[in-house]
């Protein structure tokens, strides 16, 4: 069952083309990420869905209604949609218990509903106070329980947790996590932010140019990225000049296991040339003989693991290859380690999309 | 929630066909009638120069006393504006800038002037001493009358700046003197014009200050041809003295061009440590001392020495009864000028401040062009015309002079509201129409009531200046009535200082309410930013 149905949407501000045939359905109950670099059109795209701006073409449902579309255009005071902007945008005139009253009905505003809703956000006993005294967690969480109160059909969030502090972003990540699953609410929330779109979706659609080059499921978006350019944005990525040879492909870490989707895709094409994807976190480091010899260029040392720059020695092209170890002792610049990889390798044929 | 209503329509030809956004027409069709509005005095005028014979108003402009009151206008803007700009700019940067003792009652005392009306300050110098009187006496009036107009956007301007530019500065290897000279006059530069340009036209407008020291400008000409029924003459001068204020409008706006002003968010507020002055605060307190009692001490001492003078017939029953009535009828035609002026400038500043567009930039931009329509001018288009053309329909009523006052003072509410209402962001209102509310429901629970304060503000700026008004007062007051300013007139003119002062002394009071509000929100919102 789908919930937000979007059909070949356009949007452009003058001749600023930002928005160039977007197609998203996003199912009931589901919490879909939009994940792309700022100037990509996330906001856009989640302002068309709330009504603020008008699509020049193309259409947008929202459960069996439509919304935006060729005569069609609904009010945003008549969509029924939780919006949960970037800054909170609380009404700084009026109390927290007001703010998340504003949508209610006079009498509704007076009932239990609010104090029931800043329960939920776990700010029960707040409703007196003003957004100025409230820390930006907590405001956050107010525009939340402001937006659910109107029991809206689908809730929308534009970069909510940016504006937190790092050791806030994840408590409050969770908590919404947490209050949608219980609610059954069905979301779409907006970052640039790959880690968060990862960890809090559902699924997640990735936004290129004004298209969505991929909506897929956030494992799905890391192994498998639909070209070499999106593998570059979400996470750290090798990519390696390769040659299919049966299942595997020859490149200089050896012969790897390519992913049986990729396989598929890919065809028995043998001999063919490929772009192939390895993870950071599928190279090992090693001291021994056993493996390809590389030189460590640098290491940058996180606490819970570290990123190592190698530059392999029996390969002249200069390339250099990034793992991902766990923490523990640095190993010094200008050491000599042996790489081994691991797992199955994505790849695409060559030259199938602009690399980066 | 039923599928499939959407079968896999992609766009096609038709649906590329440009689809209608949301245009603000209803603010649209009242921000030109707003304009239509205000471009009325300049049409009546272009309309009654055409009547009184293209001709004949060339000769007019092209008589000897055209000149020289041209010389006598141009001579005293130009040294009072220098003036101004100094004794503003030195004074806002002691009070902001240094460790000046009793900082907090300077910035008060120091504007404070600014509620006393220009001939009131005028009565107090020329009817204490004789020799306050031509050019030197109009220097000194109108400079100690006028100068908080500079210090006002420079002391704002000092505050908010960034005082690591000056830090920056100064590590890169610039002196003292030169950080002063190249950054914080630099920063202050586009207030000092600011102020500069109000001061010009205020000088060009001003008639009662001007009258009382027996000056000559192009004001007091106009205003005593078009007493004397030379509606031509008086027509060809205003269209001089119009053009006057439209060149200083454009040359501010030519040298304000180039080069903009950044300013930090509001994260990066700062306030830099205040300057020491060392031996040098004893010289500069007596200054600001020497300043305060000029421009204070003189028109409320002077007021209070003639009332006291005339005690018992300023006390009796008559004159009391006329200090309250005109008080009323003052209270009365500036609450009603400036509730309209707020309210016509909310519709043309939620379009500044909400929409962009070159036709709405234009619009806007037009308003400020009444800047330049000085008082008697704009008076004297308005009384011409409804009784020449409109059969005298509102004429002689209060209706014209409230309108008078309403547009021009329009630009001082324009500036008033579009500050309030960037306290109410966009995001707000698209965050309460998401939450199920109607447009014009919107704009009362959120839009107007973040704006509140500020349209309070805007309201009390063009009632100052409505109560202080005299010139176009005197030429569109409905007969038999008075207003504290047209009463206190009448009592000057026949040197009746006595019975004068009191009137005087209430219109400084009825001013200094607005005024004290008026801080009190400035100086909040200097908070609220810093």
């Amino acid at each position: 069952m789908r919930h937000v149905a979007v059909t070949g949407l356009h949007k452009a501000f003058g001749s600023h083309r930002v928005l160039t045939g977007v197609d998203l359905e996003v199912p009931a109950g589901s919490l879909t990420a939009i994940l792309g670099p700022s100037g990509s059109g996330k906001t856009t795209l989640l302002r068309l869905l709330a009504g603020f701006e008008r699509a020049d073409a193309g259409t947008i449902s929202i459960g069996d209604r439509l919304v935006d579309g060729p005569r069609v255009y609904v009010a945003p005071e008549r969509r029924r949609i939780g919006y949960v902007p970037q800054e909170g945008s609380l009404f700084p005139h009026l109390t927290v218990a007001a703010n998340v009253g504003f949508g209610l009905a006079a009498r509704q505003r007076r009932g239990a509903k609010v104090a029931n809703m800043l329960e939920a956000v776990g700010l029960g006993g707040f409703g007196r106070r003003y957004p100025h005294q409230l820390s930006g967690g907590q405001q956050q969480r107010v525009a939340l329980a402001r937006a659910l109160a109107i029991e809206p059909t689908v809730v929308l969030l534009d970069e909510p947790f940016a504006s937190l502090d790092a050791h806030l972003r994840a408590s409050v990540r969770a908590d919404v996590q947490e209050i949608f699953r219980r609610a059954g609410t069905t979301a779409v929330l907006v970052t640039h932010d790959q880690d968060e779109a990862l960890s809090v979706a559902d699924r997640v659609a990735a936004l290129r140019d004004g298209k969505i080059v991929q909506y897929a499921a956030p494992e799905d978006l890391y192994s498998r990225p639909a070209d070499a350019q999106l593998a570059g944005f979400i996470g750290e990525a090798n990519l390696l000049d390769g040659v299919l040879a049966g299942g595997e492909v020859k490149t200089f870490l050896g012969r790897l296991q390519v992913d049986p989707a990729a396989a598929a895709a890919l065809g028995p094409g043998h001999g063919d040339e490929v772009t192939v994807l390895v993870r950071p976190e599928q190279i090992d480091l090693g001291l021994g003989e056993d493996g390809i010899a590389a030189q460590v260029i640098s290491f940058d040392y996180y606490g819970h693991d570290a990123v190592v720059y190698l530059r392999p020695e029996h390969h002249a092209d200069g390339r250099v290859i990034i793992a991902r170890v766990a923490g523990g002792t640095p190993v010094p610049a200008g050491s000599r380690v042996t790489l081994r990889t691991r797992g199955q390798v994505f790849a695409w044929p060559k030259g199938s999309s602009a690399e980066s | 929630m039923a599928t499939g209503t959407l079968t896999g329509s992609r766009s096609t030809k038709a649906d590329l066909a440009p689809r209608r956004t949301h245009r603000p027409v209803a603010l649209l069709t009242l921000s030109w009638l707003v304009a239509a509005v205000l471009a009325l005095p300049l049409v009546f005028l272009l309309i009654e120069a055409r009547g009184a014979g293209v001709l004949d108003v060339a000769r007019l402009i092209a008589r000897p006393l055209t000149g020289s009151l041209l010389w006598n206008t141009v001579r005293l803007t130009v040294v009072v504006t220098l003036a101004c700009a100094v004794i503003g700019t030195a004074t806002a940067w002691c009070v902001e800038r240094t460790d000046l003792p009793g900082r907090r009652a300077w910035a008060v005392l120091v504007v404070v002037p600014l509620a006393i009306p220009d001939f009131v300050v005028g009565f107090g110098w020329n009817s204490l001493w004789t020799w306050a009187h031509g050019f030197l006496g109009a220097v000194i009036v109108m400079t100690l009358a006028v100068y908080p107009l500079v210090y006002l956007p420079v002391a704002a301007s000092l505050r908010s700046a960034d005082p690591g530019q000056e830090e920056v500065a100064r590590s890169l290897g610039s002196g003292q003197v030169r950080t002063f000279v190249r950054i914080t006059l630099g920063q202050a530069k586009g207030a000092i014009l600011g102020g500069c340009l109000l001061v010009a036209l205020v000088l060009l407008a001003e008639y009662g200050a001007f009258e009382i020291v027996g000056y000559q400008t192009f004001t007091t000409e106009i205003y005593s041809e078009f007493n004397n029924y030379s509606f031509a003459a008086s027509c060809a001068l205003s269209l001089v003295l119009v053009l006057l204020s439209l060149l200083v409008l454009a040359g501010e706006g030519m040298v304000r061009g180039r080069g903009r002003v950044t300013r930090p968010g509001p994260m990066a507020q700062r306030t830099s440590p205040p300057q020491r002055l060392g031996w040098a605060r004893w010289p500069v307190l007596a200054l600001f001392a020497a300043l305060v009692l000029l421009a204070l001490g003189v028109p409320v001492g002077a007021a209070a020495y003639w009332m006291a003078d005339g005690l018992p017939p300023a006390l009796s029953g008559g004159a009391n009864v006329s200090l309250l009535d005109a008080a009323g009828h003052t209270a009365l035609y500036g609450g009603t000028a400036a509730a309209l002026a707020t309210v016509a400038a909310i519709p043309v500043a939620l379009l500044a401040v909400r929409h962009s567009g070159r036709m709405r930039h234009f619009l806007e931009r037009s308003t400020y062009l009444v800047l330049g329509m000085p008082g008697v001018v704009i008076a004297f288009a308005l009384s011409y015309f409804t009784e020449r053309y409109a059969a005298g329909f509102g004429y002689g009523s209060s209706m014209l002079l409230i309108v008078c006052y309403a547009i021009m003072f329009f630009p001082l509410a324009l500036v008033g509201v579009k500050a309030s209402l960037a306290r109410a962001p966009a995001s707000l209102d698209e965050m309460a129409r998401s939450l199920g509310r109607r447009r014009p429901e919107v704009l009362c629970r959120v839009t107007l009531r973040l704006a509140g304060p500020g349209l309070v503000a805007a309201f009390c700026l063009v009632f100052l200046s409505a109560v202080t008004e005299l010139t176009a007062t005197l030429l569109l007051i409905p007969t038999g009535t008075q207003t504290l300013a047209t009463q206190f007139w009448a009592y000057e003119s026949n040197l009746s200082y006595s019975q004068a002062a009191p009137f005087a002394l209430v219109m400084i009071v009825v001013a200094a309410v607005p005024s004290a509000i008026l801080g009190r929100f400035f100086n909040r919102s200097a908070q609220a930013r810093g």
